[in-house]
């Protein structure tokens, strides 16, 4: 099982159209050059839950919300943002089970299941993730956040082409006075590859955690909106990175004291806060397929370092949603 | 010579004293109550900050006083002493017959200001950060011992 840990392989990830939750500690060099782990990936990865299920979706005309569209308006005019940094991840057990009976294995390691190999044991249960990933507990506050989505849920579940519709701007600010902004979407994700996006905008359903439908590595969360696409990274009004995949999402709160993130018995389902991820995971459209990219965020963490991906916090949220 | 009725007198006596205690009374209590309970001086300060807590958590105050929260983070908060916008059981819990206080949203820099007439440990919280247990507490104590001692001293 152990062999396995190691094994982070972006490169060899087969026809990933589309991902999310993307963990920031693929190691693609060390797996490439071996047949036996790449073989190991490619089972993980052929074993997500949802691969029948998106078979059966992949090609069918876009299918219509129950109840008809739904606009979703959400803004955050002042006030700061949680940018969330590398960590790891306390592995709940009412997610990923005990070493005994474990559960959510299989999808690509991070981005929807994560194998044992990366899960530290003690006393006969998970402790947490053995190398760090963009969903843990460390965060540093920055200041002028500001939100802008207007989006349409049209679509219900995944299909070949979508009715979905989004305008996203996030951008905040360092304490030296730049500017990091993410908007999207060029290209809206009109179904998933190991588990839905429901045309590229989703309402009013449960993800992450025992769902499945994303990374296991954040709880599972009441999500109220989401959405998957492809957009641009700028700094101070200058695109850094092009394209790159999206996903953002309004929840329940999934944080506790000191910002730690919950496991799921103690998510606080009365509170809101939107989720912005920008994951180190780059699409090949031509061979249908990620490979692992750090985002070029232009931010530099105190060990000199640059950020390798976005996943920033808004929490000072008005929120708007109709029926067309 | 004119003679004085000496019940008058007596009586005379008698409203020129009291009019002595109640003046002295009178300016004694005010300038003891000045002292202590101005409620347009600034008791103590909170701050609320980017790790949301309201720091200091506890204050402890006398009645009549005020408090000022700063938002000195760059987050936004709010002041919240009002267990009808409370989502969690506990999140904001008042003397009994206390009126109930709530700042709005508070941007970075913003302050609040609220002056406490009801002695009591008053339980309040931030909305957005509710769920991060962002909560602080005032103390408000009796001013019935300071009210006592100056009353006793006058009479
Ligand atoms: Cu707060």
């Amino acid at each position: 099982m152990n062999k396995i840990k190691n094994t982070f392989i972006p490169g060899i990830m087969t026809s990933l159209l589309i991902i999310l939750g993307i963990i920031g500690w693929a190691q693609p060099a060390q797996a490439q050059g071996n047949p036996d782990e790449a073989q190991k990936m490619k089972m993980l990865q052929e074993m997500a839950p949802y691969k029948g299920y998106l078979k059966a979706h992949m090609n069918i005309p876009p299918q219509e919300l129950l109840g008809g569209p739904l606009e979703v308006e959400i803004t955050q005019k002042s006030g700061g943002v949680f940018v969330i940094l590398p960590s790891k991840r306390k592995l709940d057990p009412y997610v990923f089970g005990t070493p005994q009976v474990p559960r959510a294995l299989a999808g690509t390691p991070g981005i929807n299941g994560l194998p044992p190999g990366v899960r530290g044991i003690n006393n006969g249960q998970y402790t947490e993730m053995e190398k760090p990933s963009p969903f843990g507990d460390k965060n540093i506050v920055m200041g002028n956040g500001k939100l802008d989505i207007k989006a349409v849920d049209a679509t219900a579940t995944d299909a070949g082409k979508t009715n979905d519709e989004i305008k996203f701007m996030a951008s905040w600010q360092d304490k030296q006075g730049n500017t990091y902004e993410v908007r999207c979407c060029g290209m809206l994700a009109a179904h998933g590859v190991e588990y839905p996006t429901f045309g590229g905008v989703v309402t009013n359903t449960v993800m992450h955690g025992s769902s499945r439908i994303g990374t296991a590595l954040m709880p599972t969360m009441y999500t109220y909106f989401a959405f998957w696409g492809m957009g641009e990274i700028r700094k101070n009004g200058d695109v850094l990175d092009k394209p790159r995949l999206v996903h953002g999402m309004l929840t329940e709160y999934v944080r506790k004291k000191d910002y730690e993130l919950a496991f799921d018995d103690e998510v606080t389902p009365t509170r809101k806060h939107f989720h912005l991820m920008v994951p180190p995971m780059r699409p090949e459209m031509k061979e249908q397929k990620f490979v692992h990219e750090d985002v070029k965020t232009g931010f530099k963490l105190p060990n000199g370092m640059e950020l390798p991906f976005w996943h920033v916090m808004f929490e000072n949220l008005e929120i708007d949603a109709d029926r067309r | 010579m004119q003679k004085y009725n000496p019940y008058i007198i007596s009586l005379l006596f008698v409203l020129s004293f009291l009019l002595l205690a109640f003046t002295l009374h009178y300016h004694a209590g005010s300038a003891i109550n000045t002292q202590q309970i101005d409620s347009t001086e600034i008791a103590a300060t909170v701050e609320m900050t980017n790790t949301m807590k309201f720091n200091p958590d506890t204050v402890i105050i006398k009645n009549g006083q005020t408090v000022q929260w700063k938002n000195s983070s760059l987050l936004a908060h709010s002041v919240t002493g009002d267990p009808s916008q409370a989502t969690i059981k506990g999140s904001a819990t008042l003397p009994k017959g206390a009126d109930s206080f709530d700042s709005g949203m508070m941007d970075p820099d913003q302050t609040y200001q609220h002056t406490f007439s009801l002695p009591g440990t008053y339980q309040y919280f931030c909305i957005p950060h509710e769920g991060a247990k962002m909560y602080g507490w005032i103390i408000v104590e009796e001013l019935s011992k300071n009210n006592h001692t100056s009353k006793i001293i006058i009479k």
